[in-house]
C-alpha cells in the first residue's frame, strides 16, 4: 500500500528517468563531496527517540527552545502557546473543507514534503483552478518573518489567514464568519475550541491556532548554523565555506540576506526593486515569439506564444509592494525572502519563474536587468563560474535536519476531506 | 433480467475466460460487460461543465433527443443541474446500464444518475462525497469502467501532494466502497516488471478490459496541480510540464495485480480495446507528443508498446485527445483539441497505421463517439475548464455528423454557449429500449 511516507521516495527514483531537473546535490568548485546533501523530506525518516508525549508536545518544545542560529520565537502575548493550540492548528492547516468547494486547504499549497511550499507549480492554484500570481512561500520559519507575504500585506501570524481564506482565487469562502459557523457546527472542532481556548470558535481564536502551529514550524540547527554559531569547524566543506566569504564579500549578498553575531535570518525584513519584478512585468506585456515547452523528458518544442495566448487567462500584473501602500515609489519592491532551507524551496523569486539556485545566481550575477529604478545593490558582480559554485554550496549549507520531522508531525493525522 | 441475475451472470463467464457480450456495447469503447442498444441511440447524455456568469453556473447532465423520428430531434430534452463546478469530466454506465456514474476531478464528488427510470429525462441517484476518504487519499475520479457488479475508478491525483500519484479506487454498483490499488512506482512496484526501462511514474487516466486475455491497461496523465490550472499558464511552467505520466501499466484483471510497466512517454490518454477476436493489442495516443502508441502482444505471447504513428505534425503540438475506434477494428477517430480537427486512421495494420482523412470541426474538439455501425459521429468541445481556449475560439457545442464512408455530413449542432448550459465534455449513448 502506497503511504504519504512512501510518496516522496518514490520521487527519489523518479529522478533517475522521467524528471529531467531534479535537484542533485550541490559539489563546489573543487568537486568534492559536501557534508550535507540535498535529499527529498520524508517523513517516515523521522526519528523520534522519546515519543510518549505526543508529536504536539515536541513542536511546543521547539517552538519555546530556540535552535542553534536562530533568535528565541516570538510569541505575542496575548498568544501563548499551548499544546491544545498547536494541535487545533494543524488540523485547521490541513482541513480541505475551509474552502467553498471543501477542496482547498492551506497545506495544497504548503506541502510539508515540499518544504511547505510547493516545487511543482512556479505559482499557486486555488479554488477551480483559479491562477494566484504569485509563488507559494514556504511558512518554515515563517515565525520570525514580520511582515509577512511578498508584498508585506500583513504583520501577524494570528491576522494573515484572513486573505487566502476569503481569496477568490485562493481559497474562495463567502466570508471568514461563514468558516467561523462552520467550526462552529462540527462536533470535533467544537471540542478542540474549547480545549484550546475554553471558548466556541472565532475568527481571533481561528488565528492564533494556525498561528501557534506556525511558530513550530522551525528550522535552524544547519550545517552553517553549526560552522558559524557552534563551533563546529568541520561542519561546512571548503567550498560551502568560500561560498560564505564571497556571500558576504564580493558578492555582497549580505547586504539584504543578513548574517549575526548570535543568529542569521537571512533576511532585512525590507522591500528591495531588484529589477526581477520589472522585468518579467515587461516580458508579461512583450511576450516572446515563442516559448520553449517540454513534452516529455528530452522532448521540448519552441511553441509560437500565439497559441499559448490561445489557451491562456490574462495573467494579472504584479506591482509588489506597491499593491498594499499605492505609493509609486513601491512599484516592483519585493521583501527580502529569508535563504533558510532555500536547497528546499524551489522554485524562487516572487512568482516562481526561476527554477535553481543557479539560475537566482546568474541573475543577481548579471545586475539584474539594469531599469531606472532598479536598487544599486544590484549590480553586475564579476563572479566566476567557479565562485558561483561555492555560493551554490553555501546556500546548500542552509538545509536543517529536522524537516523530515516536520512533515512527520504534519503527516500526525490524515487530512479532513469530506 | 435484473441487476444481480446479470452481474452474476457475468462474473461466471468472466471466471470461465470467456466474453460474454462481445459485441454489447453501441458506442464502441463501452465496457463489454454492459448490456448493447439495439438499433439507433435514442438520446446522448453529455456531462457538462458550469460557467460562471452563465445560466445557473453549474455542472449539469444534459440530454439531447437523438431519436430519427422525433419532433425534438437535436434538441436539448432535459437538464439536470447538481450544484457547484466539479470540474465535470468523464462518466459511465455501471454493467446493467441502468446507473451512469459521473465524477468531478476537482471536488472528487460522484454523482450516480438512475437512467433507466425514464431514459430521457435522467435523475439524481446518489452523491458520493467521501471518494477521497474511503480510497485513502486518492483524488480525481475519471474513468468509470464497469466490471460485473462492480465501478472500476482511476483516479488522477493525490491528497498529499496533488500530484500524479495515484490509484485504481473499486466500489460496487451499490455505490460502496471495496478497494484501492495504487499505481506502481519505481520504489514500490508491487510486483509489476518495467519493460526496456520504464521509470513507474504512479500516474493514472483511463483504464480498459480485454477479459478473454484477462488484463486490464491504465494509461498516465497529470495531477490536481495541473488538470485545474490554466493552460497557458502550465504551458510556461517548467516545472508543472515535468509532471506529465509517461507510463503505461498492464494489469491482472482477475487480481488487480500490475504486471507490467511499459514507457509510453508524452501524456498517454484514452485506451481502446478491439473487438476481434484474436485481435489483442490497444491503441492509446499520447497526448503532448502527438503519437498513436501500439500496445499489444507479440509473438511469444508478451505484451509490448510501440509509437506506430504521428498524429499531425508533433511540433505544433496539436494535442491528440478523445480517440475512437470503429467496431470493425478497421478505423480509428482521433481529435486533436488545438487545431480543432478530427482525423481518421486506417488501422486494419495496427501496427502501420495511415491517416486517411481529415476534418476541421470547430476551433477546439475533445470527445468522439460514433454509433455501433459506425454510421453516426457526435463531437464535443470541453477538454477541462482551465485549458479550454479563451475568447471567441472558445467554442463550445454538440455536433452530430452522418459518415457516408467518405465524408462526414453535419445533421446538427448544438451551441452550448447560446443555450447557457456550459462546455460540453462527455458523450454516452442511452435508450429506453434497454429497459422495456
Amino acid at each position: 500500500m502506497w503511504r504519504p511516507g512512501h510518496r516522496l521516495v518514490g520521487l527519489r527514483g523518479a529522478c533517475a528517468g522521467v524528471f529531467l531537473a531534479c535537484a542533485a546535490p550541490a559539489f563546489g568548485s573543487d568537486g568534492q563531496q559536501p557534508l550535507y546533501a540535498e535529499a527529498p523530506i520524508d517523513p517516515a525518516r523521522c526519528a523520534v527517540e522519546d515519543d510518549s508525549q505526543g508529536w504536539a508536545a515536541r513542536a511546543l518544545n521547539r517552538s519555546l527552545t530556540p535552535q542553534l542560529g536562530l533568535p528565541a520565537v516570538p510569541h505575542p502575548a496575548d498568544n501563548a502557546p499551548s499544546i491544545e493550540k498547536i494541535e487545533l492548528g494543524r488540523k485547521l492547516f490541513f482541513d480541505r473543507r475551509l474552502s467553498i468547494n471543501r477542496t482547498m486547504s492551506c497545506a495544497m499549497c504548503h506541502v510539508p514534503e515540499q518544504g511547505f511550499t510547493t516545487w511543482e507549480l512556479q505559482s499557486a492554484v486555488g479554488v477551480e483552478g483559479r491562477s494566484v500570481k504569485r509563488n507559494s512561500p514556504t511558512i518554515l520559519n515563517s515565525a520570525f518573518l514580520n511582515p509577512l507575504f511578498h508584498d508585506g500585506r500583513d504583520v501577524a501570524l494570528e491576522t494573515q489567514f484572513v486573505a487566502p481564506l476569503v481569496a477568490r482565487n485562493e481559497m474562495a469562502n463567502p466570508s471568514a464568519g461563514w468558516v467561523v459557523a462552520f467550526l462552529n457546527r462540527d462536533d470535533d472542532y467544537i471540542g478542540m475550541f474549547q480545549q484550546a481556548f475554553g471558548a466556541d470558535a472565532s475568527l481571533d481564536r481561528l488565528g492564533q491556532a494556525l498561528a501557534a502551529y506556525q511558530r513550530t514550524l522551525v528550522a535552524g540547527d544547519s550545517p552553517f548554523d553549526r560552522w558559524r554559531y557552534g563551533g563546529d569547524g568541520t561542519a561546512l566543506d571548503q567550498a560551502a565555506a568560500r561560498g560564505f566569504d564571497l556571500f558576504t564579500g564580493k558578492g555582497e549578498c549580505v547586504a539584504c540576506h543578513l548574517v549575526g553575531d548570535q543568529d542569521a535570518m537571512f533576511t532585512d525584513h525590507a522591500f528591495h526593486d531588484t529589477g526581477y519584478g520589472f522585468m518579467r512585468e515587461d516580458q508579461r506585456q512583450n511576450p516572446p515569439k515563442t516559448t520553449r515547452v517540454q513534452l516529455a523528458p528530452g522532448v521540448f518544442v519552441d511553441v509560437d506564444f500565439a497559441h499559448v495566448a490561445a489557451v491562456s487567462a490574462v495573467r494579472e500584473a504584479d506591482l509588489g509592494r506597491y499593491e498594499v501602500t499605492e505609493d509609486p515609489a513601491d512599484r516592483w519592491l519585493f521583501r527580502t525572502p529569508t535563504l533558510r532551507n532555500i536547497a528546499m524551496t524551489r522554485p524562487y523569486m516572487h512568482d516562481g519563474a526561476l527554477n535553481t539556485l543557479r539560475d537566482v545566481l546568474d541573475f543577481y550575477n548579471r545586475g539584474g536587468p539594469g531599469h531606472p529604478g532598479q536598487s544599486p545593490l544590484i549590480r553586475p558582480l564579476g563572479l566566476s563560474e567557479a565562485e558561483l559554485d561555492d555560493i551554490e554550496a553555501f546556500l546548500n549549507s542552509l538545509t536543517s535536519p529536522n524537516l523530515d520531522c516536520l512533515a512527520a508531525e504534519a503527516r500526525s493525522h490524515p487530512p479532513d476531506n469530506h | 433480467m435484473n441487476r444481480r441475475e446479470f452481474g452474476a451472470l457475468a462474473t461466471s463467464a468472466l471466471a470461465l475466460g470467456v466474453m460474454p457480450f462481445r459485441a454489447s456495447a453501441d458506442e464502441t469503447c463501452q465496457s463489454p460487460y454492459m448490456p448493447m442498444i439495439t438499433g439507433h441511440e435514442e438520446y446522448v447524455y453529455i456531462w457538462t461543465l458550469g460557467v460562471e456568469g452563465m445560466g445557473d453556473e453549474q455542472d449539469k447532465m444534459v440530454t439531447v433527443d437523438l431519436r430519427p423520428d422525433s419532433a425534438t430531434r437535436g434538441q436539448v430534452i432535459h437538464t439536470l443541474s447538481v450544484g457547484g463546478r466539479n470540474e465535470a469530466h468523464h462518466a459511465g454506465f455501471n454493467s446493467d446500464r441502468r446507473y451512469l456514474w459521473a465524477g468531478g476531478l476537482d471536488t472528487n464528488r460522484i454523482f450516480i444518475f438512475d437512467v433507466h427510470s425514464n431514459p430521457a429525462e435522467p435523475r439524481l441517484h446518489k452523491t458520493i462525497d467521501t471518494f477521497v476518504k474511503d480510497s485513502g487519499g486518492c483524488v480525481g475520479p475519471h474513468t468509470f469502467f464497469a466490471l460485473p457488479g462492480r465501478m472500476m475508478i482511476t483516479g488522477l491525483s493525490n491528497d498529499d501532494d496533488h500530484g500524479g500519484r495515484t490509484a485504481l479506487v473499486e466500489y460496487n454498483d451499490e455505490g460502496e466502497y471495496v478497494a484501492t490499488y495504487w499505481m506502481p512506482t519505481a520504489d514500490d512496484m508491487q510486483g509489476a516488471v518495467a519493460v526496456d526501462g520504464a521509470v513507474a511514474d504512479g500516474y493514472g487516466y483511463d483504464i480498459r478490459a480485454l477479459i478473454r486475455k484477462n488484463i486490464m491497461l491504465t494509461s498516465s496523465f497529470t495531477g490536481w496541480s495541473n488538470y485545474m490550472m490554466d493552460f497557458g499558464q502550465m504551458l510556461q511552467d517548467q516545472e508543472a510540464m515535468k509532471r506529465f505520466g509517461g507510463t503505461m501499466v498492464q494489469w491482472d484483471l482477475h487480481t488487480r495485480q500490475p504486471k507490467k510497466v511499459f514507457s509510453v512517454p508524452g501524456a498517454p490518454l484514452e485506451v481502446r480495446f478491439p473487438w476481434g477476436p484474436n485481435a489483442n493489442y490497444a491503441f492509446t495516443s499520447a497526448a503532448l507528443t502527438s503519437k498513436l502508441w501500439l500496445i499489444y502482444e507479440d509473438d511469444a505471447g508478451e505484451w509490448q508498446a510501440k509509437a506506430v504513428a504521428d498524429i499531425g505534425n508533433p511540433e505544433d503540438i496539436p494535442l491528440p485527445v478523445d480517440i475512437s475506434l470503429s467496431a470493425d477494428d478497421q478505423t480509428l477517430w482521433v481529435n486533436t483539441f488545438l487545431d480543432g480537427k478530427t482525423r481518421l486512421f486506417d488501422v486494419s495494420d495496427p501496427h502501420n497505421p495511415k491517416q486517411v482523412y481529415e476534418k476541421q470541426i470547430a476551433s477546439q474538439v475533445n470527445m468522439v463517439s460514433q454509433s455501433w455501425d459506425g454510421k453516426r459521429v457526435y463531437f464535443t468541445s470541453s477538454l477541462l475548464g482551465n485549458w479550454d481556449k479563451k475568447g471567441a475560439d472558445d467554442q463550445q457545442y454538440l455536433k452530430a455528423y452522418d459518415w457516408n464512408g467518405t465524408e462526414l455530413v453535419e445533421t446538427f449542432q448544438i451551441d452550448f454557449y447560446e443555450a447557457q448550459l456550459g462546455r460540453a465534455h462527455l458523450m454516452l449513448f442511452g435508450s429506453a429500449a434497454l429497459y422495456s
